[in-house]
């Protein structure tokens, strides 16, 4: 069955359908593009007296999705550039028709789809909510190589051009006509009419404006800055930016358009080949599981959740509530008082009031999100309310009562979730009537920019419950990972047994300087003490006293948090901790601190030793993990990881890491510090087991 | 006998002089609040409201119909209907009545009602030769014509008419309000000392209340700031301070802006419903609508209109005030209140009058003010375990209303 289907709408105009058969979605592998060459070189015939062409999809919500990343991944560097080859010189095709030819686009374009686009002489849009465009591929460690990286600088100039493709940019139809990537926006019933309008306009002419003459000088002045702002921010972790960039300027300001094209190819060859890519595109694909993910045992239809309550308007509850809102669910914002209610009512006003600045909303969408927020300082019916997330102190107490009142005012089929970061969903479950319907939902801060939330669920958490908070994640955009109860859930059980040692390694001497540096240095975005400072020296103290204690022979709370707690240097919140924080400055080390920790060390261990101390204690907590089997697979576990922490995503995650540098050698390093640093550092079983058979923790 | 037509509960913002803590606020932005904090507390299934019926008098124009716009911000489903009434001062207590008559018709039997008014953004008109000037230049096509229409227009043309003092002229008597209020202290020969020592009660009052104020009013959140109090009532209101301040409508004037009330934000909501509805849902009223009436006087002695109205409802209820436990009579000035109590027989009693002070001190945001007093007495007869209230009100153009409400 084809996947593009040709009609005559009228004498010489040509109509392309794009409708792939048995998929929701539209693709181009080498068949797809194979297709697409027939049709234009059918159409370019003489006889057909072609005057013009217009390309479209059927699908109801996209447009092209770009080249089948699977099939992309699977194929070696040859390969790699005879499939970009054939994109290119299909879209060259496309590009070098003697008659004008105009995309209507509806539903989602990006990558190679939007670079047909980009290939075509006009571009036409509807104004649906589904129509989206751009060229993400950065994102994912590639860059756009069939034109997109040429074609784009010379319709927008280079620095409009590089904010999208290094920016990994997808737009709504209103943004990307502001941005030049599209000639007109229509509601989708008068995009064909539109479409057959700009026919008549001729070929597309690219003036003298972005011309590669004019692109060479701006190229010129704009490419120290750009190549140093690159560098900052990537510190060279991420080596598709650096290549975009690369690509898009020398190509941009080059008359032979087939040497800037070889130039995309060599440089997604060489991408796809690399480490950091593919570990993109895993992260890719495990994003795309977490947003289709069906709770094992469940049944796959569940009632929707439709009106929700939030217990606790602190940093977490506005958070919450202001996310939800957002995503068109009304919420009852519960709090004690008018003063910590007005503060998250404030947050909220704040981070609406960001959304618009950014055009991540309009003022009415974000005005409607307001709307949807009812602010109470007393019990209310909570008759209509199918879920509640509480987010009140963690303190277990506090929570059994919460839990109680709100086992009365809820129906019975209302589902009573719980923001906490450490305590145990199944002992709060037996403090109610219904234990049945309790859940964890634990989101991480800041709410608007973090998308993992761990669905914690106890043996007595109800399948169907644990589908239905599911599928509301995923239908608000976040990315849920189901985690069994236990100490610290996954993230923060990982996350603590690292921060917990790097405390330790302070106190016996390490400077910060080099603790924190050896983990960004590895790929962290900050250290661990920077990390600390943010997280706040009492609260991770708490928190590690928590796990401490579930974990006693191998976690113990580092020595040097109750100090900072006792001289109040509890982090970035009181202005110094670690560091030192001021306004307009860098933060800067405390050396207050060294002052706090116990004379006369042995020399410290080196930068070196540092990172792979604390790189494999997370390994081997988060190989633990999977023992446990509190999450399903490795996959969510690295998921988790990069998502909840920022680990460093070209590393792949932890488990990922592992595989690279092989577990036997993981093994035999942790054996080794278990000797010299602590038994701590003794390697799990799983590991110890996996090290014996020489079993990596994927097959890929 | 039709069914009675009873009030569930009401909800309000707290009232704000205009140009003060809720002046960035619009009108449907104040009752939206009062609606959703209402249905809030109510946990009503909103697809069961049959109408929602508001009352505004300003109407900003990029509001048509406020009523619709409240109902759909507060989330109420698409498919009810909805309506903005005005009947001036009183459409607040309109919105009530209209509803009751929805009842009454049966058309409906569940109701939002309630008015709302931002007398901080009433808007600023031009004048009529300035809009006359702009119709000229649009009309132009050459640029000499262009240029002709321009050089027509005067910086005088500029000045605003301020709708706030546009509104408070009636058209027809040509007096203001404070004039007919004046006028009314002239024939009465109310002192000033008279009208200041009345307003010194108002204040003194609605502070001494303000603890029980607090059970009618909801919190506005505006940036992170909870707004929770009325702030009309003034702590250092005294007589020499009153007295101190000129007249404000006449030269040799009694009446002033301290014995009047003040331009002020603010929005109220009730819920109202057949007692049979409420029965089926399980809510417990407050109180119900006993008898209402409203007449027609002198535009130019708006203030008496109290006095024609509660004798027009007596006829039909046999209630006189002596029936009444709790009194409320709008406060728009001073000497209107004092010219009315001096016409009523028999006299009302002082401590069952505006016990938890008036619009001299709270403020008369003029669409929301009628459902206040209705919301306030109601309360104010559970606290007492009382049985009815009488409620009133003069209105702008020469109208008096008046309702009586029965505790449940």
């Amino acid at each position: 069955m084809p996947n593009i289907l040709r009609e005559t709408l009228e004498e010489g105009i040509f109509l392309l359908t794009f409708d792939r058969p048995d998929s929701d979605t539209n693709i181009f592998d080498f068949d797809t593009l194979s297709e697409l060459e027939s049709h234009l070189d059918a159409i370019a015939s003489p006889e057909h007296h072609a005057k013009g062409l217009i390309i479209t999809s059927a699908k109801p919500g996209v447009f092209i999705a770009g080249a089948d990343l699977l099939a992309l991944r699977k194929m070696n560097t040859e390969e790699v550039k005879t499939f970009i080859q054939r994109g290119q010189s299909v879209f060259n095709k496309l590009a070098a028709l003697p008659f004008p030819t105009v995309a209507a686009v509806h539903g989602a374009a990006f990558s190679g789809g939007f670079e047909l686009c980009l290939a075509c002489d006009w571009r036409v849009a509807s104004s649906a909510p589904e129509t989206t465009l751009g060229l993400p591929e950065t994102k994912l460690g590639l860059i756009p190589a069939w034109g997109g990286s040429t074609r784009l600088p010379r319709l927008l100039s280079v620095p409009k051009a590089l904010d999208v493709i290094l920016g990994a940019q997808v737009l709504p139809a209103a943004q990307a006509l502001r941005a030049g990537l599209v000639n007109e926006v229509v509601p989708k019933e008068h995009l064909r009419l539109a479409a057959r309008r700009w026919l008549e306009r001729g070929k597309y002419e690219p003036g003298f404006a972005h011309s590669p003459a004019v692109n060479a000088m701006v190229d010129a002045v704009i490419a120290p800055g750009e190549r140093h702002e690159v560098q900052q921010k990537t510190h060279g972790h991420f080596p598709a930016i650096e290549k975009a960039l690369e690509v898009v300027l020398k190509g941009s300001a080059s008359w032979d358009a087939a040497d800037a094209l070889e130039r995309e190819r060599d440089a997604i060859a060489e991408l796809i080949a690399s480490d950091t890519t593919r570990q993109l595109l895993n992260l890719h694909f495990a994003q795309e599981r977490a947003r289709k993910f069906s709770v094992p045992d469940a049944p796959a239809e569940v009632a929707a959740i439709k009106r929700t309550a939030v217990i606790g308007a602190g940093v977490m509850g506005s958070g919450i509530a202001q996310w939800l809102a957002a995503h068109g669910l009304p919420v009852i914002l519960r709090d004690l008082d008018t003063t910590p209610l007005a503060e998250g009512m404030g947050n909220i006003a704040g981070l609406f009031a960001a959304g618009v600045r950014q055009r991540t909303f309009t003022e009415r969408e974000a005005r409607a999100g307001r709307d949807r927020i009812s602010p109470v300082t007393t019990d209310v019916p909570l008759q209509r309310v199918d879920l509640v997330i509480e987010a009140a102190t963690e303190n277990l107490e506090t929570k059994k009562t919460i839990f109680k009142r709100l086992d009365e005012l809820v129906r019975p089929d209302a589902i009573l979730a719980t923001n906490t970061s450490a305590l145990s969903i199944s002992e709060l479950a037996a403090s109610t009537r219904n234990p049945r319907r309790v859940v964890g939902l634990h989101f991480f801060n800041p709410v608007h920019k973090m998308q993992l939330v761990e669905v914690i669920v106890g043996p007595e958490t109800a399948p169907e419950v644990a589908q239905r908070v599911v599928r509301l994640m995923q239908q608000i955009g976040k990315l849920p990972v189901l985690v069994k109860n236990s100490p610290g859930f996954l993230v923060n059980r990982i996350l603590v047994t690292y921060l917990a040692e790097a405390g330790a390694l302070f106190w016996n001497g390490a400077e910060i300087k080099d603790i924190d540096a050896a983990m960004r240095e590895f790929g962290m975005p900050m250290g661990p003490l920077r990390l600390i400072d943010e997280i706040g020296a009492d609260v991770a103290l708490e928190v590690s006293a928590l796990l401490a204690n579930a974990f006693p022979t191998r976690l113990h709370v580092p020595d040097v948090l109750p100090a900072l707690q006792g001289t109040g240097l509890l982090g970035r919140k009181v202005g110094k901790g670690f560091y030192k924080y001021r306004r307009g400055a860098e933060a800067s080390p405390n050396k207050e601190v060294a002052k706090l920790r116990p004379p006369g060390q042995l020399k410290p261990p080196s930068r070196d030793e540092i990172e792979q101390r604390l790189v494999l204690l997370m390994i081997n907590e988060a190989a633990r993990c999977l023992e446990e089997r509190l999450v399903s697979s490795a996959s969510e576990v690295d998921l988790a990881m990069v998502l909840g922490t920022s680990f460093a995503p070209f590393r792949g995650g932890p488990l990922r890491y592992a595989d690279s540098i092989a577990v036997t050698k993981v093994a035999e390093e942790l054996t080794r510090f278990s000797e010299s640093a602590g038994p701590h550092y003794a390697p799990c079983g799983l590991l110890r087991d996996m090290a014996k058979s020489g079993k990596r923790f994927y097959e890929d | 006998m039709s069914e009675r037509f009873v009030i569930i509960d009401g909800v309000r913002t707290p009232f704000c002089k205009a140009g003060t803590e809720l002046a960035s606020l619009t009108a449907d932005d104040l009752g939206r609040i009062a609606v959703d904090a209402l249905l809030t507390r109510t946990g009503l299934d909103t697809a069961l409201i049959d109408e929602v019926i508001f009352g505004c008098v300003s109407q900003p124009p990029e509001v048509a119909n406020i009523a619709r716009v409240i109902a759909l911000r507060a989330g109420i489903p698409e498919s009810v209907p909805a309506m903005t009434v005005h009947r001036s001062c009183a459409s607040g207590f309109e919105a009530f009545t209209t509803a009751s008559e929805r009842l009454a018709a049966g058309r409906g039997s569940i109701f939002v009602v309630g008015g709302t008014e931002s007398m901080s953004r009433q808007p600023a008109l031009f004048q009529d030769i300035t809009v006359r000037k702009f119709a000229e230049l649009t009309k132009s096509r050459s640029t000499k014509d262009k240029l002709t229409a321009l050089a027509a227009f005067r910086v005088a043309d500029f000045e605003p008419r301020a709708l706030v003092h546009v509104a408070q002229t009636d058209s027809f008597s040509g007096l203001s309000m404070g004039e007919t209020a004046d006028l009314l202290a002239r024939e009465d020969g109310l002192t000033r000392e008279q009208q200041d020592a009345f307003a010194l009660q108002s204040h003194q009052r609605a502070l001494a209340a303000e603890a029980r104020l607090a059970e009618e009013i909801t919190p506005v959140y505006l940036g992170s700031k909870p707004i929770a109090r009325d702030n009309g009532p003034r702590a250092d209101a005294s007589m020499a301070a009153l007295g101190a301040l000129k007249p404000a409508f006449e030269k040799y004037g009694t009446v002033s802006s301290g014995n009047s009330a003040q331009p002020t934000d603010g929005a109220v909501a009730l819920l109202v419903m057949s007692e049979s509805r409420a029965k089926e849902l399980g809510l417990q009223p407050i109180g119900a609508l006993t008898a209402y009436a409203y007449t027609g006087c002198d535009p130019a002695h708006m203030g008496l209109g109290p006095v024609s109205a509660i004798e027009k409802v007596a006829q039909q209820s046999k209630l006189t005030p002596a029936d009444a436990d709790v009194v409320e009579i709008h406060e728009t000035f001073a000497a209107q209140v004092l010219g009315v109590l001096s016409r009523i027989k028999p006299p009302i009693p002082p401590d069952k009058l505006n016990v938890n002070g008036g619009a001299i001190a709270l403020g008369h945001p003029l669409g929301a003010t009628g459902a206040r007093l209705i919301l306030t007495s109601l309360k104010e007869l559970a606290r007492r375990k009382a049985q009815r209230a009488l409620v009133s009100l003069c209105v702008g153009g020469g109208q008096g209303s008046a309702i009586w409400l029965e505790r449940i």
